[in-house]
């Protein structure tokens, strides 16, 4: 200080005594050297100076003094000393930190620090002046630049980012610095990359180009890994930063294989338990499980989380997390973020489930790592967090597991191989469901919800399980037990809406626990008092809501087998005690709380405080799935209980009717056509045949005749061979002559019967091949019209009912079936061939006889 | 998975061109007829063989438009090959080539390998660029020319491995320095760096190899 304060001195001058100048006056004078001093050594001193009072008097130094510093960054850059005092006093008057001189100084406002960065910003040149210096290897210089880089950023991240960007290779110069051999350089390097990469996935990408994983992963094993000092943090810190919400590096930190990289630094050295946890290492290990997380989390893209799922358990990094889920003596907070780990590194993979239901507790005897998680869910003495965690590990471990879903359901259900003396998961959540702690009690019943979700079977085989009463009085099922249980004054809030979640995933899409429920004694009682209570309690609106939405899942699931619980009568009820209006008032309270926005949010279960664990995003999805639904039905129904549901047929859909009725229409018309036409061809098919018949008849006819002739031809023939007599030769070969004329026009005859026979039946083959294709046309046509007769009947019914709305509607009928009148008289080529027939061959005979 | 090399790539060359289906096509073997337009940089990666040897590609998809460019830029310096792509169905996508190409020079390691590539050649009849000249501007610039369809694949593979024998046959020549990562280039993690070499049998037995294929 006294070297300064001498620095001043010879630069100011010595001021006379009793007179000492004011901060603003010293600054101008100071500010004026460093313009117009023509010696390096005089602007020098003078940058000395300003360095030296920028920390006390920042406003007058920042507000005079910024041009001048520039000018110095522009013009002196061979002098390394000049520049890193420019860079420091830069530094100095836009850091957003207070420094302890200013700490008195009231004109000195918070946010002074962001207003210089502001000014010093509006040239985009400044900025880039700055990054020049980046390239200068002397230590004062880039370290300045950096320094003055990161206090930059930090003020204004967003404009800064843009500026680098646009910089050329400014990124890039950046990731340079990281290989810098002096230490001091690449910390400060890292600190300024975590702000850089801020929020920015273009930088965040670049910097992964540059190898950035490769850097930090060698920086974070010669630092000593999660045993290493805060370097490690910051390493980790920025890996974060380049992987959270940027699935292009998520895919190129799996791709280039850095997983694998990652997971040996989860084994725990066997000396941890004596060495202990000191708080650089939670820390890191804190950020280590961030990372992890980062990239398997539910919200990332769903190949990315599948293939980094994949390696996770291929490079042990799952039994690595798992190993430090069940040492001792692992703090509270990095056990809680192991757990959350676990959860989402196993969630919807079948394969990493099941490692995770393998994992033994090395307890005695040995338990599941399940078994014992579970058991400090239900544990009052549990830190919050690391109870949330537990469920949403247990929610992650049956998300899209039905093995899991059902092995935990089978502990519930009477069965001899169970063994009673060991715990079983059932056991548990039974436990902490019927427990005092309240936490207990929502904690599984959310527990034993997310057994059920999507999964119908099991909804059912839950509705078997049965519970041993004190005082040796029936078996109660399970179901009926929460019903009690929710109607209890003792049983809290948080408790109820517990149980409320849970019946009504249990009721969703299972007709047989809507059943089971509506058996139960009490419960639509007391739903509807529910209902009908005035409360004020934003909780008790809540829980309002809840047993509306239970209510209406009894009507929407509801297989009407029970007489008087139909959904009719429950519907009447709503109508009756509660009101329509006020029911879907109720109903839609759940998606007003604020539980419920949060609950959305994501899967993992934050709280801040137990009161703040209300809702569950599975029931949330289940609830947004179907409000609308249950509204519309409640609505649909009017006093004297006719659903009037189609009422609300948007016009798009009785448009859609019309269009259906058009189509029916003209189906109907074609079929009627077809049906004639199969008609016409049957018609015309007998009287072929009938034809073809009397053809037959009358070729045998013939052929007789034929044989009849030829035998007396050949007694003939063989009359005048054995006695030829000499006077009756002539005459007889006149005679034989004659026959054999007679014998050639029948054979001639026969034939042309012949032909005339077989084209006769080509016809009729050709007739019946038609009247087969008819028939199949019609029954083609048939089954359509039966299709679409039901299709019609259906919207029929709810025409009528719109008619007798809107009776002044008249729907037009269009004309059918003229046009199927000229298409029958096209397909009725009359074969003629009766005068193809020649004329009765016996009347032939005559003429050759007359001949004779 | 083991490799002997890693190689990085990028692809650049006017927006709409294809350059993120031929990589969808190349590391996933489908194609998207609609797809979004690339914000930024995508990534994309994928084993290949050559001369017998496991080589990582590590490919950096580019976004081509304009509003990108400095973002882009930042990419050249650290890739060992870049596919330099054009729209043969568009010409001002190849006459935009020399501006990419002086790009490419001035922000790129001098050693890095370029590939044209003329894409969309399943869409011979609205061609509007020759295949000549996509050849003679490659021979006028020495680089390696070839056309290709992201649509039915054909030479997609071929442009990436060749790019992947070119940059392998500089190392074997020694032009790259692979121990400088800053070129993008990594010799894999079990490949002792006294083995990459042997160059003349190398080369031999790849070309062997290719012949009797």
């Amino acid at each position: 200080m006294e070297f300064l304060k001498s620095g001043i001195k010879t630069v100011l001058g010595s001021t006379e005594p009793g007179q000492q100048p004011s901060a603003a006056e010293t600054v101008e004078k100071l500010v004026d050297r460093v313009y117009s001093s023509t010696l390096l050594e005089d602007r020098r001193d003078a940058c000395r100076a300003l360095k030296a009072l920028s920390r006390k008097y920042r406003i007058e130094v920042g507000a005079q003094g910024m041009p001048p510093l520039v000018q110095v960054l522009q013009n002196d850059g061979q002098d390394a000393e000049i520049i890193s005092y420019a860079l420091d006093t830069l530094c100095n008057i836009v850091t957003s930190e207070e420094f302890d001189e200013e700490a008195d100084n009231p004109t000195v406002s918070v946010n002074v620090g962001e207003q210089f960065t502001e000014m010093f910003i509006k040239t985009p040149e400044n900025v880039s002046l700055v990054m020049g210096y980046l390239e200068e290897y002397d230590f004062r210089v880039r370290r300045a630049a950096i320094q003055l880089i990161t206090s930059l950023i930090a003020n204004k991240t967003r404009e800064l980012q843009e500026l680098v960007l646009v910089s050329p290779m400014g990124v890039s110069k950046l990731m340079d610095l990281l290989t810098d051999s002096r230490e001091v350089i690449r910390n400060d390097v890292l600190l300024l990359l975590i702000e850089l990469t801020k929020g920015n996935s273009n930088i965040q990408k670049i910097v992964a180009f540059e190898n950035a994983f490769d850097r930090l992963f060698d920086i974070v094993h010669d630092e000593g890994c999660s045993d290493g000092g805060i370097v490690v943090e910051d390493c980790l810190i920025l890996l974060l930063n380049l992987l959270k919400n940027n699935s292009s590096n998520q895919q190129f930190f799996k791709e280039g294989s850095y997983i694998q990289r990652l997971a040996p630094m989860f084994v725990l050295a066997s000396d941890v338990e004596e060495t202990g946890w000191t708080p650089q290492k939670v820390s890191n290990f804190h950020c280590m499980l961030q990372v992890v997380r980062a990239l398997v989390t539910p919200s990332n893209q769903q190949q990315v989380v599948t293939a980094c799922q994949r390696v996770m358990q291929k490079s042990q990094l799952l039994q690595g997390l798992c190993d430090i889920l069940m040492s001792s003596g692992v703090p509270a907070d990095i056990l809680t973020e192991t757990i959350n780990a676990v959860a989402e590194v196993v969630r919807g993979d079948h394969e990493n489930q099941d490692e995770l239901s393998h994992v033994m507790a090395p307890s005695s005897p040995p338990r599941p790592a399940i078994v014992v998680l579970l058991m400090s869910m239900i544990n009052e003495k549990q830190l919050l967090a690391l109870r949330s965690a537990v469920l949403y590990c247990f929610e992650c471990f049956l998300y899209r597991n039905p093995d899991g879903q059902r092995a935990v359901v089978q502990t519930l259900l009477p069965s001899s191989t169970t063994d009673v003396s060991s715990l079983s998961t059932g056991q548990l959540l039974c436990t902490g469901l019927f427990s005092s702690d309240t936490l207990a009690n929502w904690f599984s019943a959310v527990a034993i919800m997310h057994t059920l979700v999507d999964n119908v079977a099991l909804k059912e085989e839950l509705l078997r399980v049965l519970l041993a009463t004190p005082g040796g009085h029936r078996p109660i099922t399970l179901l009926e037990q929460c019903t009690n249980l929710m109607q209890q004054e003792r049983y809290r809030l948080q408790s109820k809406v517990g149980l409320l979640m849970l019946l009504s995933v249990w009721l969703a899409h299972c007709p047989g626990a809507v059943k089971a429920l509506l058996e139960t004694q009490g419960t639509m009682a007391y739903l509807t008092a529910q209902l009908c209570a005035n409360e004020h309690d934003e909780r008790e609106y809540l829980v309002q809501g809840m047993c509306a939405f239970l209510m209406g899942l009894c009507i929407q699931f509801n297989d009407n087998s029970l007489p008087n619980q139909r959904r009719e009568d429950i519907s009447q009820l709503i109508i009756k005690r509660i009101g329509q209006e006020t029911f879907c008032n109720k109903l839609s309270e759940v998606s007003r709380h604020e539980a419920y926005s949060r609950a959305c949010k994501q899967a993992q279960i934050r709280a801040k405080s137990a009161g703040e664990l209300l809702l569950d995003y599975e029931y949330c999805k289940l609830y947004k799935g179907l409000e609308a639904l249950i509204a519309k039905l409640v609505s649909g129904f009017d006093v004297d209980g006719i659903e009037l549901t189609e009422l609300t047929l948007s016009s798009e859909a009785s448009a859609l009717v019309a269009q259906y009725k058009g189509i029916i229409r003209g189906m109907d018309a074609q079929i009627q056509q077809l049906q004639q036409s199969v008609k016409e061809l049957e018609q015309q098919n007998g009287e072929i045949k009938q034809q073809l018949g009397q053809e037959q008849a009358l070729k045998s006819q013939v052929s007789d005749q034929i044989t009849l002739l030829k035998a007396q031809l050949l007694a003939a023939t063989s009359g005048t061979g054995q006695t030829p007599a000499p006077g009756t030769t002539t005459n007889n070969e006149e005679e034989l002559n004659a026959a054999r004329y007679q014998t050639n026009m029948y054979f001639a005859e026969n034939i042309r019967l012949t032909k005339e026979l077989e084209t006769l039946r080509q016809q009729l083959q050709a007739e019946k091949q038609r009247a087969d294709d008819a028939s199949q046309a019609l029954k083609s046509t048939q089954k359509d019209q039966e299709d679409l007769l039901e299709l019609l009947a259906d919207q029929e019914a709810k025409i009528a009912r719109y008619e007798e709305q809107l009776p002044t509607t008249t729907i037009a009928t269009p004309s059918a079936g003229s046009e199927s009148e000229t298409t029958t008289a096209a397909t009725n080529p009359m074969p003629q061939p009766t005068s193809l027939i020649p004329t009765n061959p016996i009347e032939a005979a005559p003429e050759t006889e007359s001949n004779r | 998975m083991s490799y002997a090399y890693l190689f990085k790539y990028i692809i650049i060359g006017d927006t709409g061109v294809g350059k993120s289906c031929l990589l969808l096509q190349f590391t996933d073997k489908r194609f998207q007829p609609v797809h979004d337009l690339t914000i930024g940089v995508e990534f994309g990666a994928r084993m290949i063989t050559i001369d017998g040897k496991q080589i990582k590609l590590q490919i950096w998809d580019t976004a081509g438009q304009e509003a990108f460019r400095s973002i882009t830029r930042s990419y050249y310096r650290g890739a060992a090959g870049a596919l330099l792509v054009y729209d043969i169905t568009r010409r001002e996508t190849f006459n935009h080539l020399t501006t990419w190409l002086e790009d490419a020079r001035q922000h790129s390691n001098s050693n890095m390998v370029i590939m044209l590539i003329g894409n969309k050649s399943d869409l011979d009849s609205r061609r509007e660029v020759k295949k000549e000249e996509g050849e003679a501007f490659a021979r006028e610039h020495g680089l390696v020319f070839m056309e290709t369809s992201a649509r039915t694949a054909a030479n997609v593979e071929e442009a990436f491995i060749n790019t992947a024998k070119e940059i392998y046959e500089k190392i074997q020549e020694g032009v790259f320095d692979i121990n400088n990562e800053a070129n993008g280039i990594k010799i894999g993690p079990q490949a002792s760096p006294t083995n990459p070499s042997l160059p003349g049998s190398g080369g031999a037995a790849g070309a062997a190899n290719s012949g009797c294929c």
